[in-house]
């Protein structure tokens, strides 16, 4: 019999089965994983320092560019806490509004999402049907912002200008779309025996060390913790909607996958609750001082939302001046990169890697920032 | 919450965001693990550096998440900016081995005890840690890039700014005129 050799290959960063530009480097005897390491550096764009050279309203533009499948989360992190330091208040409406543009955005993630964990085995249809879905929720962007990814919208003090007219019945009309269309996905993709078959016991993870390493989002509600920033650490008026934080037991990438599916039915549910609630009048955004006269203070912040993909953080220090000290973003790609990952792809097969790290939602620029 | 306000000066940044500042390596090891294993605040989210260079200091924020991830405490900590280092808290959390990879490179700090601490995003970094205030990224640029012309056709965006306003007072005189002609 001929004895097993160990090679070496690299998954990435010029493969489709990684989640952007990122590689891991795998250790393999036959088809199975005996070592993986993460290895990014491909898309260092410097988006820290960048922002601390310049004014605080200027370092806007940047924030939104650190995640591509779902930049909002970005500007209401940024927005947040500049707000927070400099003790703005924003309205009653511009808080519905920026509830809005979180949800939309998560629905459009969450259709990315379905379109990269699908062709990861082979399912491309699945990806063109919910790719050409989440465009329509782009065109609503593009009306709301003039931007179909980056927004550029939600803005310290509120948001940058009010709703288009009609634009809450144009929502409303796609969300009596989707609402449709979600049926149809459970045919084509979460009850397709080959995802089942494949997702079903890959990947586990296990509820306590979770917990204990800080991973959030789906690889937490995947393994039964019902953890949620929305509820648990109410933002914007989050605690006036009513919405459940779907869990799974599995711990698996299909129970990673059933908390997204049901995430976008409380996203529509969400979506009509604001549609409903959203005040008629008030200012969408307060009065600000001139970028150059616009100052934080010498103190620091913790802000943070829920994306997508789990809890999204910034922490940001001012120092008195007009330029932000240091502001640091903290995704759940960095945590879920290295610290997840690297174990988890251990004793797996090859053609699991692609599936894997698609369900954990890992996104390298914000790795890099 | 109460056994930490019992113990140290707690600052509330907002209902759910508090912080504790100490000044020395010992109380700092002594508060990561006061408010490990007599608070709720058990998972280590974040650690995070700001550069306070005209103080000497680089200040470290070691930000714990309580159980039911609903509030957040900062501990916090001034290190000297010439080298000083601090005691990796990998083998506690084992989030905390990428956190202080991604400190060393990005300001210089040595984790004690912490193995992985070669490069992680920048290859062949030769220059100053770039997150330190020191380090000027115009320099840096001017030093390693060549200045790129623009193509040629670019308009001079002055010229196409006056064309536009012209444009826009021509197209409102015009109109005055009409709703002149009409009454």
């Amino acid at each position: 019999m001929m004895e097993s050799k160990q090679i070496k290959i690299f998954h990435g960063p010029q493969h489709p089965g990684i989640t952007g530009n990122m590689s891991v480097e795998l250790d393999l005897i036959g088809e199975t994983i005996q070592r993986a390491r993460t290895h990014v550096g491909y898309l260092h764009r410097g988006f820290e320092k960048l922002v601390e050279r310049r004014t605080v309203l200027q370092a806007f533009t940047i924030v939104c560019r650190i995640c591509v499948p779902e930049p909002d989360p970005n500007e209401e992190n940024f927005a947040r806490a500049v707000e927070g330091l400099a003790g703005i208040t924003i309205s009653e409406r511009a808080q519905y509004i920026r509830v809005m543009v979180q949800e939309m955005s998560r629905l459009a993630a969450q259709l990315l999402w379905m379109g990269g964990q699908s062709g990861s085995i082979g399912l491309g249809t699945v990806g063109q049907w919910s790719l050409y879905d989440r465009d329509l929720i782009l065109d609503l962007f593009e009306q709301l912002t003039g931007g179909r990814v980056y927004h550029m919208y939600t803005f310290p003090g509120g948001v940058r200008r009010d709703l288009p007219a009609g634009f809450l019945l144009r929502l409303s009309e796609l969300l009596d779309y989707l609402d449709k269309q979600l049926p149809r996905y459970d045919k084509i993709f979460f009850d397709n025996a080959t995802f089942r078959t494949r997702a079903i016991g890959t990947g586990v993870i296990d509820s306590d060390t979770a917990l204990e390493r800080g991973y959030v989002g789906q690889a937490l509600r995947g393994c039964g913790i019902e953890r949620d920033l929305r509820r648990d650490n109410p933002y914007l008026v989050y605690d006036r909607l009513a919405f459940d934080i779907p869990t799974f037991d599995g711990g698996d990438v299909y129970s990673r996958a059933l908390v997204r599916r049901e995430e976008m039915r409380q996203s529509i549910r969400i979506l009509r609750q604001v549609i409903a609630q959203m005040p008629e009048e008030g200012l969408v955004m307060q009065k600000l001082p001139k970028h150059r006269k616009f100052t934080l203070p010498k103190d620091d912040i913790y802000v943070a939302t829920e994306s997508a993909r789990g809890e999204f953080g910034y922490y940001m220090a001012g120092d008195g001046s007009a330029h932000i000290r240091r502001m640091q973003v903290k995704g759940p790609s960095l945590i879920h990169g290295f610290t997840l990952l690297e174990p988890l792809l251990e004793g797996e097969e090859l053609s699991n890697v692609a599936l894997i790290m698609n369900s954990l939602g890992i996104c390298p620029p914000e790795i890099e920032r | 919450m109460n056994a930490l306000t019992t113990r140290y000066d707690v600052t509330e940044k907002n209902p759910r965001l508090f912080s504790i500042e100490v000044d020395t390596r010992d109380a700092w090891r002594e508060a990561i693990d006061f408010v490990t294993t007599h608070t709720a605040f058990v998972t280590l989210s974040q650690i995070t550096c700001a550069d306070w260079i005209e103080e000497e200091v680089f200040r470290l924020t070691y930000l714990f998440t309580d159980r039911a991830r609903s509030q957040n405490l900062m501990v916090q900590l001034p290190i000297r900016r010439d080298g000083e280092g601090l005691p990796s808290l990998s083998n506690r959390f084992p989030q905390a081995e990428v956190m202080e990879r991604d400190l060393h490179e990005m300001y210089g700090i040595p984790f004690e005890g912490n193995d992985t601490l070669y490069p992680f995003v920048l290859e062949g970094w030769t220059d100053l840690p770039p997150l330190r205030r020191e380090f000027d990224t115009l320099a840096y640029v001017h030093a390693h890039y060549d200045f790129q012309q623009g193509r040629e056709d670019n308009k001079d965006v002055k010229v196409e700014q006056k064309r536009r306003r012209e444009e826009a007072k021509r197209l409102k005189a015009e109109q005055e005129e009409a709703s002149h002609d009409g009454e």
